[in-house]
């Protein structure tokens, strides 16, 4: 069991690694570098950069140096905690990610809960009443759930929150709290503008998340043991709620390695959509801009949290199921 | 949204009772937009120039009244210059206080405010963008033989921070910040005319002189225009860049290695988080960014560009009043708001959550705008632009990689025959809602650069039958099947590639219509939609063939020529190579075999040296070439699409009905931001 664990480690380790080299290689494809997407931005202002003053911007962020060195110098600034400046926030990385990391969190862990609180009762509920009409109503809905992109779907909730209901669109604070010190009035108006990205977000995970759900009981509940359970006259919801339904959660503990970095970057096209202050539309435009320091901590984070998330939720299966954990020790 | 035709959009405006006035006139006449009550004169606030007339005394807003009580700031008597700007609003005095609410997009949209600070320029133009006039400088005068230029201070003029602005600033931008190689690469262009650099030479506090060894009319025109040396502090020393003739040197010096030693400004940026010296001055000037950084706008910033929100504030040094005597500007704050994407602030606007918005507005959706201006208690105002066309298709005259494809990217009758295969009524209905002027790339009319009106038609209509019989004459004659005409080459047929980005407008969608407008005289186009980035990496390794760009600034040639003629390797869509050839003066690149492209480049380098009118001459000529050669083909033009569809909210006051919608203009900055109020 330890060695199991100990050996996990390692593997996590030699992961995170190959991650901080992937994603240094990966940054450097795109043609050009943070200078020449500079310089395209500037151009577009009407301002020209010579070749002699890229050269010199070049030389000031130390993009002349080789591959291999800014890398090295990279993992060594990484190593002690010092992911370096953003080029073009002209602040230290960790600042501009930090400021929007805990809206992030909230608005990621939010869409979680409303996702299972909505996908679990109504999974069982579909499984349970199989080709009842609530059944049907809820597979209907699922499955519209499932196609509708869910930028989409934001754009015209945004559109129809303005013209009907009059309501500030985009954003988790209104106009008046902006700049406004922390209060109770401050985190009532953030209650006030959660719930619309947080719904948005949830829908299309909640669709999937009931198809699963479904599926799996329905497998438990055709198995001998419910059959025995019932023949010995325990209640219908007992039998239910206490073996089928545990065991159909089992592929769920495998889905946190995903929901980890979910938490951080999962809501990247709405919260560009819905203009939320949050990391996603920062990695986006890092991306588009080349700013590459700023990228590549946003990613190598992602990737540290999937490699942490993925040994987690084998622990956890480990822990859960008996057939993973004798399977294990043989 | 962007393929609304005429008819939906008349449908959408006629929901809106609004909109009645407009869809009246737009169904008479799509030109006919002065019906439209969208489109007003062309006005501003007046400037007092007779010190007669000056106020005698002075009052300042009530914010900075509590900081003068708390002893925290001079008398308002003491921080406005004794010679100040005076400004006649355009409706009335105004009254103080408010925040201007406005959007931006993040830390690469410094140009927004830029544009608002637009009056730290030292000269700039009437509100018609014809006129040359003072702005933080008082005068100027240029010598008989064209090569000194000497600059007047207005006296008793402050930094932001209370300290003198003075010539000092000047010498101190001119040796040690433009002349360290660390900072500015290479001499600038707008500093050596024919190529010759210039000095800068104080004469007394308050005077300045340019000195040259050639005469440089030009200059004249540079100094207010929106050009490296002109442009201002907020514009051309925000981000990396170090231009702009003057920066403040009591608060620069300390990050300077001059002032103490390359180990001390090292170290010392190293401590607040700098790899360099070099990027900690990149910070510390960049009044976007940095706080403390002294400056000569009507606001400056209080929370950096870098946050959710980017925080404007008064300057309580402010040099311009209005008639009466109050500091300006009337408003307290300009706060701008991060909107991640361009429909969300679209939608927001529409919601009149923004005061006064052009940038970032989206033309397609006017009719939408339209719609809600009752709702958000906001008017709307369409500002036409100066340029000639905001879609032009420019041919790269330097192409190599298909020889066939090259002899007819370099042949006029080619390009003449393709640009009268297009239908412009039809672009121009589809993508911009029919308020655009159809015709060719040459500048709007009224501009002294133009050659005439009837170069805005030249080769510039659509005629199938002209543009067979040309493509025909020229030995493109056989076709396929399918009616397109075959390379001469190897008998396959002739493709066309256009590269197109989705920037400004849709370009790729526009150019799609293109295309298949061009099937009519048998011309098969590729669009080819590309990123950003990639697009300019391969236009300026010379692999495109007709590039798609605006040409946006070009009605001042001389201060902004690329998007015109290929002289700046940075965006010579027409020739990268003959754009570098022209750059290095003849070092790098290949020389053009055209004369034509010669006799452009001839006739644009002397004008550095020619009086105004003479000069104006020259873009004359050149345009001339630039139509009958069809070297950009341009479309529709002269329109409100780049930053002309503004909308204010009807709480401000003494708002333009038109704002002069030109690069040189910085709109809405000489529209003056700083005298706008908000009504009681």
């Amino acid at each position: 069991m330890l060695a199991y664990v100990l050996r996990r480690l390692g593997l996590a380790a030699i992961t995170i690694w190959a991650i901080t080299v992937v994603t240094f290689i990966i940054l450097q494809l795109p043609p050009g570098d943070f200078v020449d997407a500079y310089a395209a931005q500037a151009s577009a202002l009407g301002t020209a950069i010579s070749a002699a003053e890229a050269q010199a911007l070049r030389h000031a962020y130390g993009l002349d140096q080789p591959l291999i060195v800014q890398y090295l110098k990279w993992l060594a600034h990484v190593a002690t905690g010092d992911f370096g400046q953003s080029f073009e926030y002209g602040r230290p990385v960790t600042e501009v990610i930090g400021d929007r990391l805990w809206l992030t969190v909230l608005l990621s862990l939010g869409a979680i809960i409303v996702t299972w609180g909505l996908a679990l009762p109504i999974g069982i509920y579909s499984a349970v009443r199989q080709y009842s009409i609530g059944d049907y109503i809820f597979t209907f809905i699922g499955f519209i759930g499932l196609a509708v992109p869910n930028f989409l779907l934001a754009l015209i909730i945004m559109y129809v929150g303005l013209r009907v209901f009059n309501i500030s669109v985009g954003g988790l604070f209104s106009s008046d709290f902006q700049l406004a010190p922390w209060s109770w009035a401050k985190i009532w108006d953030l209650a006030k503008h959660l719930p619309v990205p947080v719904l948005i977000l949830a829908l299309a995970g909640t669709a999937q998340l009931v198809r699963i759900m479904r599926a799996n009981l329905l497998d438990e509940l055709r198995r001998p043991y419910v059959v025995t359970a019932r023949a010995r006259g325990l209640p219908e919801r007992r039998v239910i709620m206490k073996y089928p339904v545990r065991a159909a959660l089992n592929p769920f503990a495998s889905t946190i390695g995903y929901l980890l970095p979910y938490t951080v970057s999962g809501s990247v096209i709405i919260s560009v959509v819905l203009s939320l202050p949050t990391v996603g539309p920062v990695l986006l435009h890092a991306l588009i801009s080349q700013d590459m320091l700023l990228s590549s901590t946003i990613i190598l984070m992602l990737g540290v949290l999937t490699v942490v998330g993925t040994l987690l939720s084998d622990l956890l299966l480990m822990w859960i199921d008996p057939r993973i954990r004798l399977g294990q020790l043989k | 949204m962007t393929d609304l035709s005429r008819r939906n959009v008349l449908a959408a405006l006629a929901a809106s009772p609004a909109a009645m006035a407009w869809l009246a006139s737009a169904a008479q006449a799509a030109s006919d937009l002065a019906a439209s009550g969208l489109v007003g004169k062309v006005e501003g606030p007046t400037m007092v120039t007779d010190p007669a007339k000056w106020p005698k005394t002075f009052q300042e807003a009530p914010m900075l009244a509590e900081r003068v009580k708390a002893g925290k700031l001079p008398p308002v008597a003491e921080r406005v210059p004794a010679e100040p700007m005076v400004w006649q609003p355009l409706e009335k005095i105004g009254t103080y206080g408010g925040t201007w609410r406005r959007a931006f997009t993040g830390p690469g949209d410094v140009e927004n405010a830029n544009r608002i600070n637009a009056s730290d320029k030292l000269f700039f133009w009437s509100a018609d963008g014809r006129k040359i006039v003072p702005s933080l400088a008082k005068s100027y005068e240029l010598s008989e033989d064209g090569k000194t230029y000497t600059i007047q201070l207005r006296k008793g003029m402050k930094w932001s921070d209370g300290a003198p602005f003075t010539a000092d600033d000047f010498m101190f931008w001119f040796q040690d910040l433009y002349g360290n190689k660390e900072i500015v690469a290479a001499p600038i262009p707008d500093m050596t005319p024919r190529g010759k650099p210039g000095r800068f030479v104080k004469v007394d506090e308050t005077t300045v002189r340019f000195e040259f060894d050639v005469p440089y009319y030009l200059l004249e025109e540079i100094m207010p225009g929106d050009t490296l040396l002109g442009g201002g502090q907020s514009v051309r020393q925000s981000q990396k860049f170090t231009f702009g003739a003057y920066a403040p040197a009591h608060y620069l010096k300390q990050f300077l290695p001059k002032y103490s030693s390359v180990e001390a400004v090292n170290a010392r940026a190293k401590q607040e988080g700098f790899e360099n010296w070099v990027q900690m001055l990149h910070f510390k000037k960049d009044w976007s960014l940095n706080p403390e950084l002294p400056t000569l706008g009507p606001w400056k910033t209080v929370q950096s560009i870098n946050n959710p929100i980017w925080l404007l504030e008064r300057n309580p040094f402010y040099y311009a009043v209005d008639t009466a005597g109050n500091q300006l500007p009337y408003i307290d704050r300009v706060q701008l708001t991060l909107g991640e994407n361009l429909e969300v602030i679209n939608l927001r606007a529409m919601a009149g959550e923004y005061d006064e918005q052009e940038r970032h507005i989206d033309i397609s959706k006017l009719p939408v705008i339209l719609d809600n201006q009752q709702k958000g208690n906001y008017k709307v105002h369409l500002d036409l632009g100066f340029a000639g066309s905001d879609f032009v298709l420019q041919f790269n005259q330097s192409f190599k990689s298909d020889p066939e494809v090259r002899k007819w990217l370099t042949n006029a009758d080619f390009r003449r025959a393709l640009s009268m295969g297009i239908d412009r009524d039809q672009l121009n209905e589809t993508f911009w809602l029919g308020v655009g002027t159809p015709g060719s790339a040459v500048p709007g009319e009224a501009n002294p650069q133009n050659p005439g009106p009837e170069w805005r038609k030249k080769w510039s209509t659509l005629d199938i039958k002209q543009a067979n019989a040309l493509l025909d004459k020229i030995g493109l004659s056989k076709k396929d099947s399918a009616g397109y005409r075959l390379r001469t080459d190897n008998g396959e047929r002739l493709r066309i590639q256009i590269t197109a980005i989705q920037a400004f407008l849709n370009y790729p969608k526009m150019s799609e219509m293109v295309g298949d407008q061009w099937q009519k005289i048998g011309i098969q186009a590729d669009v080819k939609e590309m990123e950003r980035n990639l697009a300019f990496t391969r236009m300026r390794n010379n692999e495109t063939q007709i590039f798609i760009w605006n040409n946006g600034g070009t009605e001042l040639l001389y201060l902004f020529p690329r998007h015109a003629i290929p002289v700046d390797p940075s965006e010579a869509f027409m020739g990268p190579e003959h754009g570098r050839y022209y750059a290095s003066g003849g070092t790098d690149g290949t020389k053009p075999d055209d004369p034509n492209i010669l006799r452009i480049w001839e006739l644009f380098a002397e004008a550095a040296s020619l009086k105004t009118d003479a000069r104006n001459k020259n873009a004359q000529e050149i345009w001339k070439i630039i139509i009958d050669q069809q070297y950009g083909i341009g479309t529709v033009g002269q329109s409100p699409a780049g930053l002309g569809v503004r909308l204010v909210s009807n709480k401000l006051g003494n708002i333009a009905g038109q704002v002069c919608n030109a690069q040189h203009c910085r709109t809405p900055g000489n529209s003056h931001p700083e005298t706008w109020f908000f009504k009681a």
